[in-house]
């Protein structure tokens, strides 16, 4: 859909604002009542779901155009979905996350885009990362050293897909190792891209750049569908989201699971037996696209009927993502069964989390909003007595790390496959 | 006329350069577009004027900077906090809006039962901080997404637990005011430094010119802190809650009781209503759930307690006999809730609700009392967390008809009320067919009782230009029928004199000849020498109803 | 004089005009330490018009006129002409009670109409109305809710100033006009009945809120004609108790979790001494039930009205009792010889023509305020420190504590007899009452009616909101006719 067909629902929009909070029936204080991070930190309504309605409307009837302003209002949306869920509490006709990314489409169509943005594309499309300065001859060289399986030129069950993070980042590239091998010691059957490993292009959705997205994803399902993988296993939750959702509504037809899902499958059949107390109190932030909006993809074509005169509906139903099914029982499931460990949550959970700060490319191009983000959630997990946050998303991790550092938190950042490896 | 460089710059020396915008996009997206919305002046499709800026004052220093440049500068000004109402945006070109998102703090005196709030602390926080301490607070049928301070001090204010806790107007004790001329105003027992415990007084009291039934819409200044009374809460320290988006439910302790009462006749029903006034046996009282429709109440509870409920299951359960017989079982009724003290308060107020139905002929809802029912209404009523309800169906709502008055005279012409909405439904497709009532509304508009307020919920389509029009029409059809019963002034009209349709101020001129035609002329006529003597440069607009002779 | 006799004259009728120096002396003084004035003439006025009529020729004239509705003797100052050659428009002869509704529970009364008198026809049509804690037997029930005076109940108290609810006045511009819902529709009360509106909305009727300018203004605004009172269900179950208490710091906790939950109707605090004076019949009894009574009592009402009417008075015993217990406390019904039930039934109802206070010394002087209960102690003490300090007897002090607003405030009284006839005890009352009510002001003491001296020491510390009050006052008695010299001259 281009941005003028969300006409409908910008004009449907009643500018009720729930989309600048978590659901009013889960607020539990006024310090970590609200959801969404671009409005909170630049406080202008513009940067609310609401105000990007109301902003596409005027720019669609000529009123406004991308102004620097705009253009940065436009941008400085994490693409968390927050605002999303919060909006289906009431409402069945409005998508607020995807006339966000339309906003940001439309921007990037007109070449109204960030600084920086441009750089990260022009990787994207040289380096096939998104991970700046990275070359995309060493993307594989995270594993060397271990024996797995290229799945192109030899069978294997699951496909490991790391990531740009994992693939390159210091001291993600051993724990993605550590990953294969632990799944492989559980019995999977694991082989990787190798060649063919390449970025998943959803951050470059996030960010409203389509048509590069859709290149990459055209390459990547056709390298997964080559490779006959029935399972796909991924630590990054924006690599999960986009083949999950987004390669799904292009064709992918695989299954897609993040590892915590596969670990906590592992455990449950006691492949996975957890031997070590690990004496720690934590605290689980759901990563954005692994919770409210790793929701399966459902497909579905067809338009508006209206029943009794003015009552919209669509013919034939259509999937209603409001953020329930995503991924949160497995990685809770992890932690409650490691010994020794103390598992508290934080006042905003599950589909109404509040987001790291890294998503929509926002730590990237906008990183002082972005690390304001990342600290509003450490103080959130501080709040609870929490001596380590666990997320299960490596930007999610990079960003509060940053975060910690600037501002000298004491709180332990990790990955939750840390705490796995600890206990085993 | 855009702002000059001096004048941009001198309020940008107040709020700094992060705080203050002039830039189109900005500016644009703070226009209201009155149907996208409600405004209780008629579904208009035009905006509301573009501001010169946008300001984000973070205290009341800094409001009161920029409210003295705006007398400077001869600038109008107009503060909004959650930007729901058409009521909180500029109605002149030459104009600033101030967004007061900043200024959120939330102070509780839980010995004393209020809290001191900026306007900003919407009523979502407000509540869950005072449910920390055991205390409450009056939501208005607004919805809890609303800032506490503009409904205490700045509009209406009524709603589900007014029986319980009293309207805005009743719990605002003292307050802090930037006046339209600059000046700042602290009323009640704030003034001389004594606390804010109590809003009227020394001798007259001060505060009449900032909130009277109405409240001024922000249109006599702007209400930068005030003190609300908070009300006994005796449940836990939070709503514990289940159940998946968006039916979540509460998981409350057994002294909170949810019914839908039900009535076999309208003169039973205001009986009804009178008796429960005078029992002080209720926490809340709100005819809530027939705001969808009579002929589809129970197909739309349906669909908002299944987290895969779509408004195309509606059909098939309009045509559910069983779901038909609890409509109709439920056809004249209202949800309530009794929250007991103790146990002995809970059973003396069961025992005393019933003796009220029986004294009436009601009963009890047996749909309604279906566990996963009852508790995702004690979620929905206690925090007030779904106002977008209002728009579920069509995405334009207005309330109309909407008679703040005796319920014995607001109940006798329901009938008729829903009567005229159907042949509009049935005849016309602007609004949605729902079957004729979609009345909402409180079991009384003040504490203890003695008025309903109601309004019925009118669905269009904000999107098409035919359904908006068409709506209008409604309305005025409507406003013909209540002129024919001397009901007063169409509620999808209150505001209309206000703000005219082009989303501009009324002139002067324009005021003196609406309100020269007041039963009562003197009540605008005082209006206009407060305004002249507190608002000297008419910098807040014609919400302020204003008559320049008598 | 002839003059405005005879302009008086034509208004009213000779035999309602007075220029009877006896009588007038009446009206020049009332019995507190505020001075009076001598005014030049009364009027008995009987309905809106006259008044309109009087209001206008004092505007042309620029005559001083005090409004007076309670019947002599009065106590705070404020009817006593604060400036020379004042006209008393008297309105203690309007005396129609013009409706009662017993489906909407209300009351339109005029301003001559007493309580002893509206209680009477309320109970006729199974109504009350919570009153003022043993309120005289003259006392205006329209100047009651105007001054604000305390309830009994708080809890049916939505907001300071109820019970009232509409007015009909005539400001000092000689301008008439119906506030609050009245003011919404014709102005015709006969006519709003018939639409079955009967004066229960206070506010407004539109952004300005009429009658909280009339509220405490001690007659300085306007004069009000008519007035709308919420009443009560006249309860079927009534019961009393006393919650007596060494300490009152024991009686404030109690209190407040009493009406935290909303429980009680009537509850109210008083020590030993106010007690006495409430119940004794003759100033020889103070000093014996002073010595049987405890030095602390809360006096809790439990009222069941319509529905289930023991059944609540049951419920509430119980839990109240536990409260009472939880707190270190007991609830008897009868303390130190004197029954609960009595006191309430003394407490609820109009007394003699005088008022209670005087029995002990013949003469009385109260001080009173708001604030919050938790503050009450820290005046107390101060109070009694300053009592010693200035050779007043400390057990003769009264103290009264009355929760307001749903206990959101509390009034917080003092009462000071003394023997009018001796110069030097009144002469070291008045001090007392002077130093203390400073003392008291000092200490953050919200005079909420701030009768005489309290004018000056409430209205100077907020030089804002006085100013906003004489602007105020210029839009509605420009001329500043209307009981000159009150409220600081504003």
């Amino acid at each position: 859909m281009s941005l003028k067909d969300y006409r409908p629902m910008m004009e449907r929009c009643s500018n009720c604002l729930g989309c600048k909070w978590i659901p009013f029936d889960k607020i539990k204080s006024q310090r970590f009542g609200e959801n969404c991070p671009s409005v909170c930190y630049y406080n202008f309504n513009t940067y609310s779901a609401r105000g990007r309605f109301q902003l596409a409307q005027t720019i669609l009837d000529g009123d406004a155009e991308y102004t620097k302003k705009v253009t940065e209002v436009v941008h400085s949306c994490t693409s968390c979905g927050a605002c999303d869920v919060s909006c289906k509490i009431c409402r069945y006709n409005l998508e607020p996350l995807d006339h966000n990314i339309a906003l940001k489409i439309d921007a990037v169509e007109k070449a109204k885009t960030l600084p920086v943005q441009e750089t990260i594309i022009g990787n994207l499309k040289k380096e096939q990362t998104m991970i700046q300065g990275q070359k995309r001859i060493d993307r594989m060289n995270w594993a060397k050293g271990i024996k797995v399986k290229d799945i192109l030129l030899e069978k294997a069950e699951v496909l490991f897909f790391p990531g740009c993070k994992y693939s390159y980042e210091d001291g993600l590239t051993e724990k993605a190792r550590a990953m294969v091998f632990l799944l492989q010691k559980a019995g999977a059957d694991i082989g990787v891209l190798g060649k063919a490993d390449a970025c998943c292009a959803g951050r470059a959705y996030q960010m409203g750049f389509e048509k590069e997205f859709e290149q990459r994803a055209n390459a990547n399902i056709e390298a997964v569908r080559k490779s006959g993988a029935q399972v796909i296993v991924t630590p990054c939750s924006d690599c999960y989201y986009a083949f999950k959702r987004l390669y799904a509504k292009l064709g992918l037809n695989v299954e897609v699971v993040h590892i915590v899902e596969y670990l906590d499958r592992l455990i449950a059949n006691g492949k996975i037996q957890f031997v070590k107390p690990v004496q720690m109190t934590v605290t689980y932030h759901d990563p954005c696209h692994l919770g409210r909006q790793g929701e399966p993809y459902v497909a579905w074509e067809g338009g508006e009927k209206k029943i009794r005169n003015q009552i919209h509906t669509w013919d034939p139903p259509r999937p209603r993502y409001n953020g329930i099914y995503g991924v949160y029982d497995a990685p809770r499931n992890i932690l409650k069964a490691i010994p020794g460990l103390r598992f508290v949550e934080m006042e905003r959970i599950r589909e109404y989390s509040w987001c790291c700060g890294a998503g929509g490319g926002c730590s990237e191009t906008l990183p002082e909003f972005s690390s304001w983000t990342a600290a509003e959630r450490i103080s959130e997990a501080e709040a609870t007595g929490a001596d380590t946050l666990v997320t299960a998303c490596p930007w999610c991790e990079s960003n509060f790390a940053g975060a910690k550092n600037q501002n000298g938190n004491k709180i332990k950042i990790y990955d939750i496959f840390d705490l796995v490896r600890a206990a085993l | 006329m855009a702002l000059s460089r001096e004048i941009y710059q001198a309020f940008e020396a107040v709020v700094g350069a992060r705080n203050i915008s002039e830039d189109i996009g900005i500016c644009e997206s703070y226009r209201a577009i009155p149907c996208q919305t409600s405004d209780h002046r008629g579904p208009f499709k035009q905006k509301t004027p573009l501001p010169q800026a946008v300001i984000l004052p973070g205290s009341t220093k800094e409001v009161q900077g920029i409210v003295r440049l705006c007398n400077k500068y001869g600038i109008q000004f107009k503060a909004s906090t959650t930007f729901w109402s058409v009521m909180g945006y500029i109605g002149s070109d030459y104009s600033v809006q101030l967004d007061m998102r900043r200024m959120r703090r939330i102070e509780i005196d839980p010995k004393n039962m209020y809290a001191v709030v900026e306007p900003y602390a919407i009523g979502a926080v407000v509540q869950a901080e005072a449910m920390k301490y055991g205390l409450n607070i009056n939501i208005p049928g607004v919805g809890c997404s609303s800032s506490v301070a503009a409904s205490t001090a700045g509009w209406v204010g009524f709603g589900p637990q007014t029986i319980f806790m009293g309207a805005a107007t009743e719990n605002m004790l003292a307050a802090e005011w930037v006046l339209p001329d600059g000046e700042v105003l602290r009323t009640g027992s704030l003034g001389a430094g004594s606390g804010w415990f109590c809003g009227d007084g020394p001798g007259p009291s001060t505060r009449a010119i900032l909130r009277a039934k109405q409240g001024t819409a922000g249109s006599m200044g702007i209400c930068t802190r005030v003190a609300v009374r908070l009300h006994p809460w005796p449940g836990p320290a939070y709503i514990p809650s289940r159940g998946m988006a968006p039916a979540y439910k509460a998981n409350l302790p057994d002294n909170f009781k949810a019914y839908t009462l039900c009535f076999p006749s309208w003169d039973a029903y205001a009986e009804g209503l009178n008796l429960l006034h005078q029992a002080e046996i209720l926490y809340l009282g709100h005819r809530q759930f027939t705001m969808f429709g009579r002929d589809i109440k129970t197909a739309m509870i349906k669909i908002l307690n299944d987290p895969d409920g779509q408004l195309s299951d509606l059909e098939g359960y309009v045509n559910d006999p069983e779901l038909k017989k609890a409509n109709e079982d439920m056809k004249i009724d209202i949800q309530v809730i009794i929250a007991g003290m103790t146990p002995r308060d809970t059973e003396y107020k069961e025992k005393a609700l019933d003796r009220v139905l029986e004294m009436v002929g009601g009963w009890k809802s047996e749909f309604m009392m279906d566990p996963e029912i009852k508790d995702w209404v004690l979620m929905y009523l206690l925090r007030m967390g779904h106002k977008n309800l209002n728009y579920v169906m069509c995405g334009g709502y207005e309330g109309n008809f909407g008679l703040s008055g005796n319920v014995f005279v607001s109940s006798s012409v329901m009938e008729e009320a829903s009567a005229l909405k159907k042949k509009w439904e049935d005849e016309h497709d602007y609004i949605a067919q729902v079957g004729g009532d979609s009345d909402m509304g409180s079991i009384t508009i003040m504490g203890g009782g003695g008025s309903t307020g109601w309004e019925f919920f009118t669905h269009f389509d904000s999107y098409e230009k035919e359904s908006v029009e068409g709506t209008a029409e409604f309305f005025n059809a409507t406003q013909e029928w209540m002129n024919q019963k001397k009901l007063g002034l169409d509620m999808g009209k209150w505001n209309q004199s206000a703000r005219r349709p082009d989303g501009y101020y009324f002139s002067q001129e324009e005021q003196d000849e609406m309100f020269s035609k007041l039963a009562q002329p003197l009540v605008a006529y005082y209006q206009y020498r407060v305004r002249e003597a507190f608002n000297p440069n008419n910098l807040c607009g014609s919400y302020y109803r204003t008559l320049s002779k008598v | 004089m002839e003059k405005i006799q005879d302009a008086l004259t034509r208004i009213v009728g000779a035999e309602n005009v007075c220029g009877d120096p006896k009588v007038l002396s009446e009206y020049s003084q009332d019995k507190s330490f505020a001075p009076g004035l001598p005014p030049r003439c009364a009027v008995r006025v009987h309905n809106a018009g006259e008044v309109g009529a009087v209001v206008k020729w004092a505007n042309e004239t620029r005559t001083p006129l005090v409004s007076v509705s309670s019947q002599a003797p009065h106590y705070k100052g404020d009817t006593a002409p604060g400036v020379p050659e004042a006209v008393i428009v008297d309105l203690s002869g309007m005396k129609k009670i013009l409706s009662i509704n017993r489906k909407y529970r209300m009351a339109v009364i005029e301003p001559g109409v007493t309580y002893g008198e509206l209680l009477k026809a309320l109970a006729g049509e199974g109504l009350t109305l919570s009153v003022p804690l043993a309120t005289r037997a003259g006392k205006s029930v329209v100047a009651s809710v105007l001054e604000t005076e305390p309830r009994l109940n708080a809890l049916h108290q939505w907001c300071d100033l109820d019970p009232l609810r509409c007015v009909e006045v005539t400001w000092g511009d000689g301008n008439r006009m119906f506030t609050g819902e009245a003011g919404g529709s014709v102005m015709d009360l006969e006519q709003q009945w018939k639409e079955d509106k009967w004066q229960w909305e206070p506010a407004g009727p539109m952004m300005l809120d009429f009658y909280r300018l009339l509220t405490g203004a001690q007659g300085t605004m306007g004069i009000v004609t008519w007035a709308s009172v919420r009443c009560e269900i006249m309860p079927q179950a009534h019961k009393a108790y006393i919650v007596p208490a060494r300490k009152l710091e024991d009686l404030v906790d109690f209190a407040y979790n009493v009406l935290r939950l909303r429980f009680s109707d009537e509850f109210f605090i008083m020590n030993n001494t106010q007690m006495a004076y409430l119940m004794a019949d003759k100033a020889g009894e103070v000093d014996g039930l002073k010595e049987q009574l405890p030095p602390w009592m809360a006096v809790v009402g439990i009222a069941g009205r319509e529905i289930l009417p023991e059944e609540r008075v049951a419920a509430q015993e119980a839990d109240i009792s536990e409260i009472a217990q939880n707190c270190g406390l007991k609830m008897p019904e009868a303390v130190g010889g004197i029954s609960a039930e009595a006191v309430l039934r003394k407490a609820a109802r109009p007394g003699g023509d005088a008022s209670w206070k005087e029995i002990y010394k013949g003469a009385f002087q109260d001080i009173f305020f708001s604030t919050t209960l938790d503050q009450t102690p820290k005046f107390i003490q101060a109070m009694g420190s300053l009592s010693s300090q200035e050779g007043y007897p400390v057990c003769d002090v009264g103290v009264y504590l009355q929760p307001e607003n749903m206990g959101a405030s509390y009034h917080c009284s003092f009462t000071l007899p003394y023997r009018a006839d001796c110069a030097s005890e009144t002469g070291k009352t008045r001090e007392l009452f002077v130093k203390a009510s400073m003392m008291f002001s000092r200490m953050g003491a919200y005079y909420f009616r701030p009768y005489g001296i309290w004018s000056r020491l409430q209205l100077n510390k907020d030089a804002q909101g006085y100013q906003v009050l004489q602007r105020l006052k210029g839009i509605f008695d420009p001329n500043g006719i209307m009981n000159p010299g009150k409220l600081c001259n504003y």
